[in-house]
């Protein structure tokens, strides 16, 4: 242990030539080049797809499958509180489509905005304060959806969580009673944990 | 010259790499999938883990599940290269080199690592027994790489940086997983299995085993460094209602190569319990007991058997614009020591207790302005209390960017190593009092580290962000190997004492760019002034006290790089300057991963290692340290 750095030390070999030097280089520039061609000769594949698009997605999805406490009228309102990429992947997605004869609105929301008259509210990894935004949606009836380690713990009914690459979201079925939201068992068949009442 | 056309055969290659596509990408509207089309969909993205951290008052830097599949590490030790922010180099066939901001060594001490909250720094070594650690390489959530002090909240040896190795959920880990790789000198192979429990649990049992070849010396030597180890574990996890409780635990035996001796043996067991609440909002309580047991038995030094507990809880509230942290923790070790013939630890058994008590507040002063104070008290059995405070600032004007200082102070505390390490293990008796030629060493003190820390992090656009860390700070009271000139009882001709003094300065800097989604680049330099010096009085001469060996310099630049639906390219180019003591050459080296994803469940990946050079050092004096070979490695890896 001690003695293994007891090292004597020996004459430093020989550098090597001045070539060897510039070889990385070359080669990292060669890389890129490469890397940059063959980007473009494949401009024509399926395009990867963004865990907001995702997300986004799921999001407009979830309003199919449930049934609301209150009748929310015309419109769908979603919420997007502290995750601006996802609120305007949404409002994308959305526009133009309906569930069922509703339209569906999103509001881009910051910290300290109200929350009330919203159907869904989506709370991102940088909302401020994601459990005071949960406890004063749960107020209102509103289902919430969070995209954090502990989402669940701290009272959403939807969490998303990133696991193989994949976007996958869990279900808390205590959260969603305490907001009188009835999920479908299709969406329940989807999530891929859902965690029961009784503790 | 013979060397250019490895490389460039493997692109020629790559660049015939089918274009596949099939299902899963969606070619319409993806609002038209259903939702398990939806669940199926592999992304890619500029991870909003990156985004969240952007709020930190620290050089943190941390390495996704992602990064760690794509680059085909297969170690700890390989994954934390991908780390911009820290200094890797390997040995030999089992021991590396790995330290933040300076000061590295193969034993290495100011440099802390947890494993799911689990201290792996050896209170007996003052160092990470890196062959005697591992986990489950598709089971790691993330790695969190700090480099600067993060003694607040660490507690002490916590200087030059932090390094939280993060495991899964269970949840997140079900079903049954596969790996095996195989180069020429290297192997391993991963079974893992997750499952449910009743009551909202989820649990996963795994067991692994590797084997590394000796290496060579620059000669073409045997270094007789190689080893075994078989490992088994789990990790449970119960969702409650605003709460969680975690379970885990591994065991695991090692043998390892020594020159004309029978094997090192490395055995050890630890269990890790962790209780976490979410009171009310933003008030969170953790609560955490580890037990640990590590026995290594080193033909020729010493047999050391380790036990370890630790209790420790830390209580979360927030008010009003505070948000206030709060704990303490309590850990227990015995060191049984029982020498070899050549040194040894006296007294040969000793119990050692720590106990700390730390709080922290950060304050919103403003919407964009957030000021942080905290302090740790920290008693050890040798030197008692310890203050390790830290201030810092951090400015946030619009969300995109923050600026960011910080001023920190810590210690290194001593260890056996330090001040129970004595040479012949056995005293020689003078006049009825024992003497020995080395140690003990009663006077060491602990190391002290005053640090300043300037950043900025920015991310102008979505798909770039770059972060630049400055620091400097002074250090006090470094290890020195001094001749004893107070004697007393026990007392040797040599000891340890704390008579050198250091100055670092650098610069830290990395950046992420994704051109397009389906390439990403992330580069990372570290430029970098270690400066020591003994004080007036010390007669330090062997490199057992002062030791530092570190490049002035070191910089990567890795390319992600989706070929087809299927396929991925990634390579890290890696720099590493010249090390003056003992003189190790720089090097440049090239590491290339492609990963074909055969099916959704089954992906084979063929790497390249250190394509540049037939072989090339990293460490020790030549001619007898290790040298690396340019490798190919195969790995399959099956999911059910």
């Amino acid at each position: 242990m001690v003695s293994a750095s007891l090292t004597t030390y020996a004459a430093p070999p020989q550098p090597a030539g001045a070539w060897r030097n510039r070889l990385p280089l070359l080669l990292a520039m060669l890389l890129l080049a490469f890397s940059c061609l063959s980007v473009d000769a494949q401009q024509g594949g399926p395009a990867p797809v963004t865990e907001r698009s995702v997300k986004a997605a799921f999001l407009y999805k979830f309003l199919g499958y449930m049934e609301f406490p209150v009748e929310p009228g015309p419109s769908l309102v979603v919420g997007v509180l502290g995750a601006d990429d996802v609120a305007a992947e949404l409002a994308q997605i959305t526009n133009g489509r309906n569930v069922g004869s509703r339209s569906i609105s999103v509001r881009k929301l910051s910290d300290g905005d109200a929350l009330n008259g919203l159907a869904l509210l989506f709370i991102g990894a940088d909302a401020a304060l994601p459990a005071a935004s949960l406890r004063a949606a749960e107020k209102n009836g509103t289902v919430t959806v969070t995209e954090q380690d502990n989402g669940l713990q701290i009272g959403s009914v939807i969490n998303f969580r990133l696991v193989d690459e994949r976007v996958r979201f869990e279900v808390s079925l205590p959260a969603a009673e305490r907001c009188n939201v009835r999920l479908s068992s299709r969406l329940l068949s989807v999530a891929y944990h859902v965690q029961k009442g009784g503790q | 010259m013979t060397r250019k056309p490895v490389p460039l055969m493997l692109l020629a290659l790559l660049s015939m790499a089918p274009g596949a596509r099939a299902a899963g990408a969606p070619d319409g509207d993806i609002a038209d999938l259903t939702l398990e089309q939806l669940n199926e969909i592999v992304v890619t993205s500029v991870s909003r883990q990156e985004e969240k951290l952007g709020n930190a008052a620290a050089s943190l830097y941390v390495i996704s599940a992602t990064d760690i599949r794509r680059s085909g590490a297969r170690s700890l030790p390989e994954a934390l290269r991908l780390a911009p922010n820290l200094e890797v180099a390997r040995v030999d066939a089992r021991n590396y080199a790995i330290s933040a901001r300076g000061f590295n060594n193969p034993f290495a001490n100011k440099l802390l690592v947890l494993i799911d909250g689990r201290s792996v720094y050896s209170p007996f070594f003052s160092a990470v027994f890196w062959d005697a650690q591992s986990v489950v390489m598709e089971d790691i959530e993330r790695i969190e790489v700090i480099s600067g002090p993060g003694s607040t909240i660490w507690g002490v040896n916590a200087v030059n940086g932090v390094i939280n190795i993060i495991t899964r959920n269970a949840k997140d880990s079900q079903g049954a997983l596969l790996s095996v790789a195989a180069s020429s000198g290297e192997g391993d192979a991963s079974l893992r299995f997750g499952g449910k429990l009743s009551s909202n649990g989820y649990y996963r049992a795994y067991a692994q085993a590797m084997a590394a070849q000796d290496t060579d010396n620059e000669q073409g030597a045997n270094t007789f460094t190689g080893m075994q180890r078989r490992q088994a574990g789990f990790r449970a996890d119960w969702d409650l209602e605003g709460g969680s409780i975690a379970l885990s635990g591994d065991a695991y035996q090692a043998n390892l190569g020594q020159f004309n001796t029978r094997d090192i043996r490395l055995s050890g067991a630890n269990m890790v319990g962790r209780y976490m609440r979410q009171l009310a909002d933003g008030n969170d309580l953790r609560l955490q007991l580890v037990l640990d047991h590590t026995e290594r038995n080193q033909p020729n030094a010493y047999v050391d058997r380790l036990d370890t507990a630790e209790l420790e809880g830390q209580h979360d509230i927030r008010l009003g614009s505070h948000k206030l942290s709060w704990g303490g923790g309590y850990r227990y070790s015995r060191d049984d020591n029982s020498p070899g013939p050549g040194f040894g630890f006296w007294p040969y058994q000793r119990s050692m207790h720590w106990g700390n008590l730390f709080a922290q507040d950060e304050i919103a002063l403003t919407p964009s302005l957030r000021a942080t104070g905290g302090v740790k008290v920290e008693h050890n059995t040798y030197t008692g209390a310890e203050v390790l405070p830290t201030l810092r600032l951090a400015w946030s004007p619009d969300g995109k960017q923050t600026v960011w200082g910080a001023l920190s102070r810590t210690v290194r505390a001593p260890s056996r190593t330090d001040r129970d390490f004595v040479l012949p293990p056995a005293p020689v008796m003078i006049g009825g009092q024992p003497r020995f030629t080395v140690g003990t060493s009663p006077d060491f003190d602990s190391e002290v580290a005053k640090v300043l820390e300037l950043g900025y992090r920015a991310q102008p656009a979505h798909n770039w962000s770059y972060a630049v860390t400055a620091w400097y700070s002074e250090y006090d009271k470094l290890r020195t190997l001094e001749p004893n000139t107070t004697p007393g009882p026990y007392r040797g001709v040599l000891e340890f004492r704390n008579l050198a003094e250091g100055r670092t300065r650098g610069i830290e800097f990395w950046a992420r760019w994704q051109p397009i989604l389906r390439w990403r680049l992330n580069a990372g330099l570290v430029v970098q002034d270690i400066d020591t010096s003994l004080k007036p009085g010390s007669k330090d001469a062997t490199a057992a006290g002062l030791v530092i060996n570190d490049p002035s310099s070191y910089w990567q630049l890795r390319s992600s790089h989706e070929l087809s639906e299927h396929v991925q390219l990634d390579w890290t180019l890696r720099y590493n300057g010249s090390m003056p003591k003992p003189y190790v050459p720089s090097y440049h080296e090239l590491d290339a991963n492609l990963v074909w994803n055969v099916r959704p469940n089954i992906n084979v990946a063929l790497a390249g290692e250190n394509l540049l050079h037939a072989r090339h050092a990293e460490w020790g004096a030549y001619p007898g340290r290790s040298v690396f070979e340019r490798r190919a490695v195969l790995k399959l890896t099956m999911r059910y």
